[in-house]
């Protein structure tokens, strides 16, 4: 008899849901996070006035050098450092001459607690692309098989966002959305105008804007328009495994949550080609851990759950577990950051705006799209804002006294910025290894990870640069500026915080790690739902793709254990 | 907040840090420059009462009393002595000591005495003039811009800055996207 019915390794974005659905269908689920169990009250900083913060939120030399690589994500600050690691205690190895960025954290609810909340569902077009230009391998589902759970995820989570009849990010289940700006207003009628392919719309993001019984029930509350939202929110009013999806679980009286467990291999019985358990290490007694389960599913993230799987090595599975394929750690994508350009929008002198908001203006992919590539394959989105300028922009300028308060004081431009996200190719030769000697403080090899951007990925970086400004002098903007259109390279990978394909799903055992259900085609009652399944990258922001197959693996598992087949 | 909002805010701070860095020092050895700044600087980890009165006594010129709270009111010189003590490593220190220490020399010598000891209005005329050169001319003093954004971003961030002279909310309870300027007319401290 297994202490539980299902071990959850990972309580993310992805773990999360997968706790959720199996808790509700009435199995014992044990969810195994590595990290911290985080504490609302001690750790969420939301609450933290300006006045409050530490050395004017700058960040010291000190806490750089303890955090050289976390300390430059956008959501770093002195106040939100609780939630990413510190980097001397988790290494990573990169090839040299190479780059990779890698931003994690390890709490309760991993990056649901820092993420950007941006949610486009991925569409037909996604879903068909490696399939039509031949890269990676051909999706196994299109998107009529994913809607529904998109519906589903959607309806619980709380997106803000318009129905705009798109078919490259097709509508969902939306709250109202966030008014654009009037710049915004301005700027989506000259791009849509004179781009008659391109489409400016308020950004989707899971911040509750009209609250549902259903969250109100679980003690989430409306967006209070304060954009403090990667600080934790005690109102619960963003997307997060710990406001939304473990109180879910937990109700159900099913859930078992275990904190400070890495878990650094699968137990394997050949005999009846299953899992039987995880074998971990308490980060905090280094104390030996093992739990056993009738079925794993692992959320520890693309490059963690790559790397549990390698080391998971057996005379029967000598490549690591689940990887006859061979597939295991490979075609590890992300999405580049790229194409920023930003200028004044004239116009609007006598408007301003109220309140913070979470979020932006987001133009969907246009390029090989409703417009031509230019020598490249798939595309990019933008995201982007408009907003006046404060005195953060005015104050380090010539003046001083009353007339230099004043002018502070006042309003500045109308400021407009853009940003791209490009798509990575699957690529076998981007991938997780495992470091043959090194290891972590707690005997675990370290990864090398070895990924580079290619002529594709290059292309569209250099499309996306001339994209962005240009549209922001087509719509009027003056003094524009950004990336270089001969010479950027873009964000190194990783930077994206998008990571995922290292056991990709698809129609084939040979070439793929997991069927159309997430589930390994090797060890049937092992599932992987964190982004390690994903066969493409598309250039949307992937955690509601991530849900959306959490939710439809566990409803598949759910019956498979039901039949007994698992 | 869009994740590039966040990467430009970082781009902000990136460049402001870089200041600290020690090969930001040479960049500040600027034509205002004097040559009494070549004696030996106190290596003390904090700023001494004379250094702290001209930080109070510039801070005030360029953020005075008005019928808000100035840069002194608003706690702006005890921020500072903070960066200075808990926050910033020898580089830091060595930055402002050496800036502080020209700013006062060059005071000295176009003043007579003490910037802090000036009446306000002669502080406002030779402030006034050097701000205008700083800002003018490249690399005439980079540590003075440096010092006056941390001034500026102190008290834009202090409770009075904030509430006061800006508009603040801690808790709007909804985003508007496009209302009149007549109703909003202070920019947002955040």
């Amino acid at each position: 008899m297994a202490d539980f019915d299902v071990i959850v390794i990972g309580s993310g974005m992805s773990g999360g849901w997968v706790a959720k659905e199996m808790c509700e269908r009435g199995f014992k689920v044990c969810v195994i996070e590595r990290g911290r169990e985080i504490v609302p009250e001690k750790d969420f900083t939301d609450f933290q006035e300006p006045w409050e913060h530490e050395h004017l939120n700058w960040k010291s030399e000190q806490t750089k050098s303890e955090y050289p690589i976390q300390s430059e994500v956008y959501a770093f600050h002195n106040y939100t450092k609780q939630f990413w690691v510190k980097d001397n205690e988790h290494p990573y190895i990169v090839p040299e001459g190479q780059r990779y960025k890698w931003r994690r954290g390890h709490h309760t609810g991993g990056r649901s607690i820092m993420w950007g909340r941006q949610t486009y569902r991925f569409s037909e077009i996604d879903f068909e692309a490696n399939k039509k230009d031949g890269h990676g391998v051909d999706w196994p589902v299109r998107y009529a098989d994913i809607k529904p759970w998109y519906d589903h995820v959607e309806r619980f989570a709380g997106i803000s966002g318009s129905m705009e009849g798109l078919d490259i990010i097709p509508d969902g289940i939306f709250q109202k959305p966030h008014d654009l700006t009037c710049a915004e207003i301005d700027f989506k009628k000259q791009v849509e105008s004179k781009f008659p392919g391109r489409k400016v719309i308020p950004g989707r993001v899971a911040n509750l804007t009209e609250p549902t019984a259903e969250q109100i029930a679980l003690g989430r509350g409306k967006c209070q328009a304060r954009n403090h939202c990667f600080r934790g929110c005690s109102y619960g009013a963003y997307f997060s495994s710990t406001s939304a999806t473990l109180p879910a679980a937990k109700r159900t009286g099913n859930l078992t949550m275990i904190h400070d467990l890495a878990v650094h291999e699968l137990d394997y019985d050949p005999e009846t080609k299953r899992v039987t358990g995880i074998k971990g290490v308490n980060t905090q007694t280094n104390e030996g851990v093992s739990i056993t389960a009738r079925t794993v599913f692992l959320n520890a993230s693309t490059i963690p759950t790559a790397m549990i799987l390698l080391n998971s090595k057996s005379d029967s599975m000598p490549n690591g577990l689940a990887n006859s394929s061979g597939q295991v750690g490979r075609n590890l994508m992300d999405h580049i950051i790229c194409g920023r350009a930003s200028g004044r929008m004239p116009g609007n002198e006598d408007k301003h705006h109220y309140g913070r908001r979470p979020n932006g203006i987001y133009i969907p992919r246009f390029r090989n799209h409703t417009e031509e590539g230019n020598g490249f394959v798939r595309g990019f989105g933008f995201q982007g804002w408009a907003m006046r300028a404060n005195w953060q922009g005015s104050s380090n300028t010539a003046g001083i006294g009353e007339a230099y308060k004043a002018a502070n004081r006042k309003p500045g431009d109308w400021m407009f910025g853009l940003v791209g996200f490009a798509e990575i190719l699957p690529n076998f030769e981007n991938h997780v290894r495992l470091h043959e000697t090194k290891t972590d403080k707690w005997g675990f090899p370290v990864p090398i990870l070895d990924a580079k951007h290619r002529d594709n990925e290059i292309a569209l970086v250099r499309q996306a640069a001339k994209d962005g400004q240009d549209m922001l002098r087509q719509a009027g903007c003056t003094d524009v500026s950004g990336a270089d259109p001969e010479t950027d390279i873009g964000t190194p990978p990783g930077e994206g915080i998008h990571e995922m394909g290292t056991a990709r799903m698809g129609r084939d055992s040979k070439t793929s790690v997991l069927n159309k259900f997430n589930q390994s085609w090797d060890v049937p009652n092992l599932f992987v739902t964190d982004g390690a399944f994903m066969t493409s990258a598309g250039c949307q922001n992937p955690s509601i793709t991530y849900m959306a197959f959490s939710a439809r693996a566990a409803d598949h598992a759910a019956k498979l254990m039901k039949a007994g087949e698992i | 907040m869009t994740d590039f909002m966040m990467l430009q805010r970082r781009d902000a701070l990136k460049s402001l840090l870089a200041l600290s860095a020690a090969g930001a020092l040479a960049a500040c050895v600027g034509e205002g420059k004097s040559e009494g700044s070549a004696k030996k600087l106190s290596a003390s980890p904090k700023l001494s009462a004379s250094e702290m009165a001209l930080i109070s006594a510039m801070a005030q010129t360029i953020i005075p009393k008005t019928d808000t709270a100035g840069a002194v009111e608003a706690g702006v010189p005890a921020v500072i002595q903070s960066l200075f003590t808990e926050w910033g490593d020898d580089n830091y220190r060595t930055y402002w000591r050496a800036g502080l220490d020209n700013l006062e020399q060059h005071f000295l010598k176009s003043g007579g005495q003490a910037f802090a000891k000036m009446t306000p209005s002669q502080q406002a005329n030779l402030l006034g003039k050097y701000d205008a050169k700083a800002y003018g001319e490249a690399g005439f003093d980079d540590f003075y811009k440096s010092m006056k954004s941390t001034i500026a971003t102190a008290y834009y961030m202090s409770e009075p800055g904030a509430t006061e002279e800006l508009a603040y909310e801690a808790v709007p309870g909804e985003w508007r996207g496009c209302v009149p300027l007549s109703e909003f007319p202070k920019t947002w401290a955040t």
